[in-house]
């Protein structure tokens, strides 16, 4: 496990729907974990000229023209997005402090919020995220185009707020043996998170019953000695089926997995377990890659 | 960025297709032009403008920029063609996209940083001039319908852009095109067009592997050829990569764009077509017309060759004096004007280095060599001046009779003679200590020279103590970026 004691929290502010659902889970997260909260807004470029011309000549010194035309657009541009970030994320700023969390940085950057993450990670223990931003607001099942970018970037692991805030009280952990999923699993027994008041689930679905029960144990042993208690549950059947139905059966708040074992290729071609349950589920998610 | 490849395709649907049709529209004129430049028919370049705009759309490590059959590689190709013919240049194209898959392999775009800004302003001049005077045989020996007609197709294509509401819709070197074949038949005057260059392309292009001997000697004729075109390809390629990123303030995989022009050229040749680069101009057009993926290098090249495939009938009509207007535009707007004011306000070494750069490429029609020219005068400058970093502190010490040298600074081939020159070898003493703690010796010609100081002394009796030879040494050993901390950086500067 990379994961550095008391790494910042990390969460992106965008002022989308669920900007204020994100902003209260990495609170609880910071506070829970007491590690210190950093608030980041993206300054995302579209590049993207207003004024283009189909004139498709060369006129002199056209390049030295085209430059100033395009760089003093782009000032105007970022001007503007620096200013309206900056509100979004004061605003962030204020209910955090009001919130009671003392440790906080806000922080602007320029870039996409994958390309940020990718920057800061080695400082991060976890980030925060929104399962849609501004671009699929309204979308029922949409998840965040930018989303699935972040999470195979990153290396640290990801919270993902699906829905509006509730304080987290069952935990679930899908165990399938994967090497991400191995990860899952020691994440799970060595934050400080976890061993508060939280109850604590291991489901494990697998082809036959015998197999699931071995991987079931396999993580008892685990948290029993970092001093976890679970509950543990082998099926079998169809997974993403049998994991949200025991989801929604159990009230399960937040769902922890490890995500993206294969290459984006592979899940082009044969669809993404992790997309699935993060589209399938009501939950929450911690992703650990 | 895993992100950006989705980003680069369908980041900028509406915008990219406008461009790329901009773009193909502005490309044929230029297509044929190069052709006929480098001495085969319209359909060689236009073959060759549609495998590379596609190819490079897919491989390359720039989105946004436009690639096809270009001048500066043109240039390259004249006296190959005359000699053997159009199947050897599909052969020399072949091998030249191999050897820049190769380059890219062997990460050799890093050489770019050797490229300083006045060797490229210099390459641009040049090229600028070449272009200009390929046009020069359209334009002697004619009748004063050409000289007109030339002299109204600029006029279109600077003023039509003034024109209200279409003015900025239709590109204006395509209005040069489609007007002047008008003018031409409706008045019925007599001038070469394009259709008496030679063939243009009614069919789309087939796979057809050259039809040379595979032989050594084939490699003899071509190989000279490739190496020209493979360097001069990624030069202007990988500067207008540079072009693109300051302008989109974006950046570029410039080892991917190496190895996308080989295969780029491969695939030309291997559809009959020439070798080509990056434009600059056409990726400019593309930028301004707001084209920012790799969508509209595709469409301008897919469009180009149904354009040509279909309309061959009308393109043979088009006047050569059109052709010659939008190549003297391409000419004008490919010139830095900025650089000649400049020449008076610059540094003399970066002037000379840009002047010497355009008198090479001018007199041997190879923008390689005169861009080997510019890196080696501008080597030499910054060797000069490298050298004025070295001075001497000298003390005497009477109890002991010893005179000390403390020698500060760089010690390398062009400063060893005033490294010498600091020691007085007539003055008579017991000692002398030479203290190169602060010194850098940075090549054998550095540290002979401390022998040839050592030996003098000593033959006159003195005894000879040198003093922080590790240190200056040090240098010697080609590790770079041991300098790179603060402290090694302070040394270097002689610790002033």
């Amino acid at each position: 496990m990379t994961m550095t004691k008391n790494g910042l929290i990390l969460t992106g502010v965008d002022g989308s729907e669920l900007s204020d659902s994100v902003l209260d889970y990495a609170i609880w997260l910071s506070k829970k974990s007491s590690a210190p909260l950093k608030l980041l807004h993206t300054i995302e470029h579209s590049h993207h000229s207003e004024q283009v011309g189909h004139e498709g000549n060369l006129t002199p010194n056209i390049k030295e023209h085209l430059l100033d035309e395009l760089s003093d657009e782009e000032r105007l541009e970022s001007k503007k997005l620096i200013a309206d970030g900056k509100q979004i994320i004061k605003g962030a700023k204020d209910k955090a402090e009001a919130a009671g969390v003392t440790d906080l940085i806000a922080k602007q950057r320029h870039g996409s919020l994958p390309e940020a993450l990718l920057d800061l990670q080695s400082q991060l223990s976890m980030v925060v995220l929104g399962s849609k931003g501004h671009d699929h607001e309204g979308q029922l099942h949409g998840l965040g185009a930018q989303l699935e970018d972040a999470i195979r970037v990153i290396k640290k692991p990801i919270f993902i707020a699906k829905s509006g805030f509730k304080t987290p009280e069952k935990v679930m952990f899908a165990y399938n043996g994967s090497p991400t999923s191995h990860k899952a699993l020691n994440l799970l027994a060595s934050m400080a998170l976890f061993k508060q008041d939280l109850e604590i689930h291991v489901v494990s679905v697998q082809k036959n019953l015998s197999d699931a029960q071995n991987l079931i144990e396999d993580a008892q042993s685990v948290l029993n000695d970092a001093g976890i208690d679970m509950i543990g549950q082998a099926m079998t059947g169809e997974a993403v089926e049998v994991i949200t139905h025991y989801q929604t059966t159990h009230g399960i708040d937040i769902t922890v997995m490890g995500a993206f074992s294969h290459g984006k290729l592979h899940g082009f071609f044969f669809g993404s377990f992790t997309t699935q349950m993060l589209i399938e589920s009501n939950t929450q998610f911690i992703l650990v890659r | 960025m895993l992100l950006s490849a989705k980003q680069d395709w369908l980041g900028n649907i509406r915008n990219d297709i406008l461009a790329g049709i901009v773009v193909a529209l502005a490309l044929v004129p230029e297509a044929i032009a190069f052709s006929i430049i480098a001495g085969v028919d319209p359909k060689v370049g236009l073959y060759a403008s549609f495998a590379i705009a596609v190819i490079i759309a897919i491989v390359g490590g720039r989105a946004g920029m436009i690639s096809a059959a270009t001048a500066a590689t043109a240039l390259l190709m004249v006296t190959l063609v005359k000699d053997h013919g159009l199947q050897y240049l599909l052969v020399a194209t072949i091998l030249a996209g191999v050897l820049q898959i190769v380059a890219g392999y062997l990460n050799l775009h890093k050489f770019m940083s050797f490229i300083s800004k006045s060797v490229m302003t210099g390459f641009l001049n040049a090229l600028a001039i070449l272009i200009f005077i390929a046009q020069l045989p359209e334009l002697t020996n004619v009748t004063w319908y050409v000289y007109a007609l030339t002299a109204a197709g600029l006029a279109i294509i600077y003023l039509f852009p003034y024109v209200p509401k279409i003015g900025t819709l239709l590109p204006s070197p395509l209005v040069n095109t489609v007007v002047l074949p008008l003018v031409v038949s409706f008045f019925g005057i007599e001038v070469r067009t394009i259709g008496d260059m030679g063939e243009l392309p009614d069919t789309l292009p087939i796979f057809l592997w050259p039809d040379v001997p595979l032989t050594f000697e084939t490699l003899s004729i071509v190989l000279p050829y490739s190496i020209s075109i493979a360097i001069v390809g990624l030069l202007e390629s990988l500067m207008t990569a540079n072009v693109i990123d300051e302008l989109t303030d974006t950046e570029s995989d410039k080892k991917r764009e190496c190895k996308g022009q080989g295969v780029a050229n491969i695939g030309s040749g291997l559809i009959g077509g020439m070798a080509g680069c990056a434009m600059i101009g056409q990726s400019i057009i593309n930028v301004k017309s707001g084209g920012r993926g790799r969508l509209s290098t595709m469409v301008a090249g897919i469009l180009l060759l149904i354009l040509v495939v279909f309309l061959n009938d009308i393109l043979s009509i088009v006047p050569m004096a059109a052709l010659v207007a939008v190549m003297i535009m391409v000419s004008v707007g490919t010139f830095n004007w900025t650089s000649i004011k400049e020449l008076k306000t610059n540094p003399i070494s970066a002037s000379s280095v840009m002047v010497a750069t355009v008198i090479v490429v001018v007199w041997t029609h190879n923008l390689a060599f005169g861009v080997f020219a510019g890196i080696l005068i501008g080597s030499l400058f910054m060797a000069q001046r490298l050298s004025q970093f070295l001075l001497v502190e000298s003390d005497y010490d009477e109890a002991s009779d010893t005179r000390t040298y403390q020698i500060i600074g760089q010690v390398f081939f062009n400063s060893s003679d005033k490294f010498i020159g600091f020691f007085d070898f007539k003055e008579a003493v017991d000692k002398i200590v030479i203290d190169v703690h602060r010194a850098h010796f940075w090549d054998i010609t550095g540290v002979a020279a401390l022998d040839k100081v050592v030996i003098k002394l000593r033959r006159e009796g003195t005894d000879v103590s040198i003093v922080g030879l590790n240190e200056a040494s040090e240098t010697l050993l080609d590790k770079f970026a041991v300098h790179d901390k603060p402290e090694e950086v302070e040394k270097m500067m002689g610790g002033l």
